[in-house]
């Protein structure tokens, strides 16, 4: 069981078991690349928090074959909305399957039966609709709303 | 990029630029990450459809990602009720086909168009009124809606029974679409979702028709599985349990209809409810289950009343008996099944496999197993007979009701399971069970002539003994003659031309040895007698008497009737494991390997331990043959020529019927293609046969020395020094001219003609006209030399001339001219014995002339034969000098 040092964007060293940074294709096909020099490797676009949670995240992946998302991936994504943002971005940069889903899966969770308002909060995004434009949309999608 | 932070700028960009980042500055919260489009986009794949509304009405780039087609056809897919075929004619009805780039782009500006402005106006509820949705897409729609089935016809008033029947599959509305299924499903799958199972549900209390509320449940079935937001699972556990506690109750009312008989009432109408919440195969096992065909099983008849304890023997009626009563019960239950079950509903399959595995495959199988341990025969019998009832079975039952087609199939399938287990053991065993009796029956017989052959001298021209033998013999020519007819039926005619034909063939050499018979019991006397049986006096005891000879003749070699044995024991065999070759498929190939194996079987015990056996032997025989070590010359045939040349006819006979039983068996039931020269069936007869024409060759070419022994022993020791000299004999009387054949000629031409006339039509013409123009050959040989030795006188000449007259007659029956120029020189030759001793020159000039004899003598040969006259010392001067110094002369 060898183990690497990992490099994050704020210059700290962190030293992961190979078998768990290999969870990250980028990080497996690097390693597979240039070989194990014992150096180490950056990781130009994660911050030192992040990464560690990144590191933190339980690997097993057999359990997130269905659209749930189990008990330890709740406890595990209770960060932040800021956090959870940076987790899925991390995990989309350094290619990791099953961390992106779980990601998405907990923000998909969050927007559930919010208004467009609250969506465009959560998403951090303007309106750029007319209100005839929105309410034509409403419209086109009666069988949506709430009885 | 958390680090990259933009301003609000960044909203103006284009927003048909789906991978630019949706980094937009949030009013509140500086520090906020953004997250790209794509992410966005696969955040969006798990949230639920009204969620997905509302953000799309959040801003224009959720709206474009959110109203995407494919996840709206991808939703319908999982539902089950999107036709990609469909779609895909539709698209290129409405747009053309990709190769019309116009149309293609035309396509484009519509979707696009469809995006920012939506262009749709859409119906006040959409889920309730199909045309409510004016498209202008109407027209295609119309015929799509026209074709659905009408399974619901009298429940079209209320469209939400049937709403996922009307779905249409068109790109670019699969959102529309996807909104009236929800529309209409939605409420009850939050229901029960909510509440769980209870009879208080809103399906429930909305519809009072049973049959309405299985439709309804059948469709959130389907629904339910395109919702993939958390909590799923708990929603869809929800509405199975519903939909299980609404079939349970569905199915005590079918089981009370069953119970209380009622089958065109409850069970109709339930089996109806429960085919439309679920295929209603709980209801096929329940009756299948409940079935009383099954219940009752042992009414149908027990293994032990068909099996005969005390012989191990299979009762075959009762077996169809069995077979019998079960059809009826099985007809009553189809009949049933038509009534209760929709046409659409496989109940047959089910049910026919289920009364093989419960009923049939239990009793056969201890009927199997219990033969198989008393007695093989039978076991085999009993396999192949139940299989043909089996079969007839199938014939026998009524056709279910919409499954006409298949119904063979599944039959078919049926049956394969049941005779599956026990069909590579019994193709073995029957392989086995015919090598087994074949070798037995072969070596008995050898066993037999064996014994015999060392009890000969005691046997020895015994009178009872050629009596018991005779008997012996017409009681087992009785059984050849009989046999097919008793057991064979297919077989009998073409073998009863086969054994007429034998007799017309023994019948023509019969009459040139009329003196054997007598001779060849002291070697060749057959087995021990059998039980005096009545001798049948009718024209089959007249047929027995013909072909009486030829028997004996061959029975120290090899048997006909072991012959038939085989062939008949092969042929029950062949027929019981053909039944499995309709099986089709991989059992019917191992069928129809293991057919041509028991005929491979047949050919090679019959072939190689018995015909060729026996063939060897009188090949042996032949060569070892002396006969004037013998001494015995009383009798006109060379003997064991004649026995092999009898063999010869017998190997014929029995090739003969090889190729009957080939084509019969083989070919006819179509086991074998006649064109596959690999199959192995094939070439085991090829070999067969070319094996027996080598022997056949073999013992010819011995033959032919035997018989040429012969006719120079005849030519050695009864040709009298007078016959062509009449000159040197001292009787008195000699005044007398005999001008008529010599006694030795005819004794020649009657050996060398009767032999060569019994391979008439025995063996192939190729064969027969090799071995008379070697016979041919090897006599004028013979005749050249024994000419040598003689010497002849004028006077004598004449009877030289009707000798070779004789044989010139002789040689042409044998129709074969190349042969006949040889006898035609002959007979030229001899003139040269006629010509007066006055006539040198003549004679000169007959000797010198070459072309005379067709070139088959060199001058000098011609010359050596005319040295032969009795008066050569004469005239050998004047003849030399007329050949040699000719010119001269005449100068």
């Amino acid at each position: 069981m060898s183990s690497i040092t990992l490099t994050s964007s704020d210059g700290v060293d962190i030293s992961v078991e190979r078998t768990t940074a290999e969870r990250s294709v980028l990080i497996k096909n690097m390693l597979e690349d240039l070989g194990d020099s014992g150096e180490a490797i950056p990781i130009p676009n994660v911050n030192e928090a992040v990464l560690k949670k990144v590191i933190e995240c339980d690997d097993d992946d057999n359990r997130r074959k269905t659209t749930d998302i189990d008990e330890w991936d709740q406890k595990f994504m209770q960060v932040d909305q800021e956090m959870l943002f940076e987790i899925i971005l991390a995990a989309n940069y350094l290619d990791i399957k099953a961390l992106l889903d779980v990601g998405c899966k907990t923000v998909a969770n969050m927007i559930k039966g919010k208004s467009p308002e609250e969506i465009r909060k959560t998403f951090n995004i303007q309106n750029d609709f007319t209100p005839e434009e929105e309410d034509q949309i409403r419209r086109e999608n009666e069988w949506a709303e709430d009885r | 990029m958390p680090g990259a932070k933009k301003g609000p700028t960044a909203a103006a960009r284009p927003r048909r630029d789906v991978l630019a980042s949706l980094r937009m500055a949030s009013m509140e919260d500086i520090s906020r990450a953004a997250l790209p489009a794509e992410i966005v986009s696969s955040i969006l794949d798990y949230v639920g459809p009204v969620d997905l509304i509302r953000a799309a009405r959040s801003c224009k780039l959720m709206h474009e990602m959110a109203y995407d087609d494919t996840r709206w056809v991808h939703k319908l897919k999982r539902i089950g009720c999107w036709d990609e075929a469909d779609a895909r004619k539709h698209a290129e009805v409405v747009f053309g086909t990709v190769a019309n780039m116009e149309a293609v782009e035309k396509q484009e500006e519509a979707e696009l168009g469809e995006g920012p402005v939506p262009a749709i106006t859409v119906g006040d509820d959409p889920s309730n009124d199909l045309k409510g949705i004016s498209d202008g897409f109407d027209k295609i729609e119309l015929v799509n809606a026209a074709s659905q089935p009408d399974m619901f016809q009298d429940l079209l008033d209320e469209p939400v029974l049937s709403v996922l029947k009307q779905v249409r599959s068109i790109r670019g509305e699969a959102r529309q679409e996807y909104g009236k299924i929800h529309a209409a499903l939605a409420p009850f799958y939050e229901d029960i979702a909510q509440s769980g199972p209870s009879s208080e549900n809103l399906v429930f209390t909305k519809y009072k028709d049973p049959l309405a509320q299985a439709q309804i449940l059948a469709q959130l079935l389907m629904f339910s599985k395109s919702d993939m937001t958390q909590g799923w699972d708990k929603r869809v556990d929800r509405l199975e349990r519903t939909v299980s506690m609404f079939e349970t109750a569905a199915l005590k009312e079918f089981r009370q209809g069953y119970e209380a008989d009622d089958i065109d009432g409850n069970m109709r109408k339930y089996a109806h409810i429960l085919w439309t919440l679920n295929g209603g195969q709980a209801a096929v096992d329940l009756f299948i289950h409940h079935n009383h065909l099954m219940t009752r099983k042992s009414d149908l008849g027990s293994v032990a009343s068909c099996i005969d304890g005390s012989t191990g023997q299979v009762k075959m009626e009762q077996t169809q008996a069995f077979f019998t009563r079960l059809s009826v019960a099985f007809n009553d239950e189809i009949s049933i099944m038509n009534r209760v079950f929709p046409p659409a509903l496989d109940v047959s399959s089910t049910f026919m496999s289920k009364v093989g595995q419960d009923v049939l495959y239990p009793f056969l199988t201890a009927i199997f197993d219990e033969l198989h341990r008393v007695n093989i025969k039978s076991y085999l019998t009993a396999i192949s007979t139940t299989f043909v009832q089996c079969m007839n079975l199938s014939e026998a039952l009524l056709p279910i009701r919409g499954s006409d087609a298949k119904f063979d199939e599944y039959l078919d399938n049926v049956v394969i399971k049941i005779y599956e287990p026990h069909l590579d053991l019994y193709l073995a065993e029957e392989l086995d069970f015919f090598k087994k009796a074949c070798e037995s029956t072969v070596s008995e017989w050898d066993r037999h002539l064996s014994e015999q052959a060392a009890s000969t001298e005691s046997f020895l021209m015994s009178n009872v003994n050629r009596q018991a033998d005779k008997r012996d013999f017409l009681t087992s020519f009785k059984k050849v003659i009989m046999m097919p007819v008793n057991i064979l039926p297919s077989f009998s005619s073409a073998k009863s031309n086969e054994d007429s034909k034998s007799e017309t063939e023994t019948s023509s050499p019969n009459p040139l040895q009329p003196s054997k018979n007598t001779n060849r019991f002291s070697t060749l006397s057959s087995p021990a007698p059998v039980a005096v049986e009545e001798v049948p006096t009718t024209e089959l005891a007249a047929k027995a008497a013909i072909m009486k000879t030829k028997m004996e003749g061959i029975r120290s070699l090899f048997s006909i009737e072991i012959a038939l044995d085989l062939v008949h024991s092969a042929k029950s065999s062949l027929e019981r494991a053909a039944q499995f070759v309709r099986l089709g498929g991989e059992y019917g190939h191992a069928a129809k390997q293991q057919c041509e194996a028991i005929f491979v079987a047949l050919l090679r015990i019959l072939g190689y331990q018995h015909v060729i056996v026996g063939f060897d032997k009188a090949v042996s025989h032949l060569s070892n043959y002396r006969p004037r070590e013998q001494g015995d010359r009383d009798q006109s045939g060379v003997e064991p020529l004649v026995t092999f040349l009898e063999l010869v006819n017998v190997g014929d006979l029995i090739l003969q019927m090889m190729d009957v039983f080939y084509e019969q068996e083989l070919i006819g039931m179509r086991l074998t293609d006649r064109n596959d020269f690999v199959d192995p069936a094939n070439k085991e007869k090829k070999k067969f046969e070319q094996m027996l024409d080598e022997r056949v060759a073999a013992g010819l070419n011995k033959g032919i020395d035997v018989l040429m022994e012969e006719v120079d022993y005849i030519l050695a020791t009864r040709q009298l020094a007078t016959d062509f000299n009449p000159g040197v004999s001292s009787d008195p009387h000699r005044q007398t001219m005999d001008v008529g054949v010599s006694e030795v000629a005819i004794a020649v031409v009657d050996v060398v003609s009767s032999h060569t006339q019994m391979l008439v039509g025995s063996t192939d013409k190729s064969t027969l006209d090799v071995f008379n123009q070697e016979v041919g050959l090897r006599l004028f040989t013979a005749l050249c030399k024994h000419l040598k030795r003689q010497r002849i006188s004028v006077e004598g000449s004449l009877k030289l001339i009707s000798d070779m007259n004789h044989y010139f007659k002789y040689i042409q029956t044998l129709r074969n001219n190349e042969l006949l120029l040889y006898f035609t020189a002959f007979r030229e030759l001899v003139q040269i014995y006629l010509i007066d001793p006055g006539h040198a020159k003549e004679l000169a000039t007959v000797i010198a002339d070459a072309d005379r004899f067709h070139g088959i003598w060199r001058v000098e040969e011609v010359y050596e034969f005319a040295e032969r006259r009795a008066d050569w010392y004469h005239v050998k001067r004047d003849v030399e000098r007329a050949m040699y110094g000719i010119g001269c002369n005449v100068m």
